[in-house]
């Protein structure tokens, strides 16, 4: 069972994590998210948010987040666009975390590169949630 | 513009492996703050990002950078509006506000982004 974002203290990095962007996989996502406007770049271009939603699902396989946690902030910037059957290694670390007033406050740092080691995407996701008892300093 | 409904959100959780309760459990969401399920905020990030694909092409994919913050909660049957307007462009950058209102006017999403030109 996966450790939770509140018990893990600042600097924690989270092991990398590949994704392969199957077609099944990509398309579910564009009509998740109802983008008519990738298509116009060509049929194997991914939304470059799939990138982001993925980078947070690789945080979200090894850290579960509070239930009531809130996502107050995205940082993303684009690098390189992925197409349709690429590998991506996605990276995250704790960068801040801070307590106030019963909540945490978390800065949590995320890269994604393709199956050739070059730069896709790097963000940082801010998020906050109730601070519990045994919640990481 | 985009009607947001549960059945949406839940799609999202699933291809995007958010499954937050506060999402996807209409009774649990009820007891929080928030009265209800709320979209994710990546979600609206991807109409932006659509927004910005529609008006930049590939510049966005490659070379564009978000910086944002949640300013309120999207629901289930709330109308979503992506908008944006260029603020400055010069030296290669062109700079753009950006945000996501509900169908009352309320600013879900706000900030800027910038693309290489």
């Amino acid at each position: 069972m996966p450790a939770t974002l509140e018990t893990l203290p600042k600097g924690h990095e989270f092991p990398p994590t590949t994704f392969d962007l199957t077609r099944e996989w990509v398309d579910e996502y564009i009509r998740a998210v109802e983008d008519e406007a990738i298509a116009g770049l060509g049929a194997d271009v991914v939304p470059p948010m799939a990138i982001a939603a993925l980078s947070i699902r690789a945080l979200l396989d090894h850290a579960g987040l509070p239930p009531a946690a809130v996502h107050l902030g995205q940082e993303l910037d684009f690098q390189g666009a992925a197409r349709v059957g690429d590998r991506l290694l996605a990276r995250a670390r704790i960068a801040s975390r801070g307590e106030r007033q019963g909540w945490v406050l978390m800065g949590v740092e995320m890269s994604v590169q393709d199956g050739a080691g070059d730069p896709l995407m790097t963000g940082r996701a801010t998020v906050t949630f109730p601070l519990q008892p045994g919640s990481a300093p | 513009m985009k009607t947001l409904t549960q059945e949406k959100i839940s799609r999202y959780a699933l291809s995007a492996g958010d499954s937050n309760p506060l999402h996807t459990d209409p009774q649990f969401a009820a007891a929080t703050r928030f009265g209800g399920t709320v979209a994710h905020g990546m979600l609206l990030l991807a109409y932006l990002s659509e927004m910005m694909t529609a008006a930049f092409g590939q510049r966005w994919l490659s070379g564009g950078r978000l910086k944002v913050r949640f300013r309120a909660p999207a629901r289930p049957g709330d109308t979503v509006t992506a908008d944006g307007h260029v603020t400055s462009s010069e030296g290669g950058r062109t700079l753009c506000d950006v945000e996501c209102r509900n169908q009352t006017g309320e600013v879900l999403v706000s900030g800027e982004a910038e693309v290489t030109v």
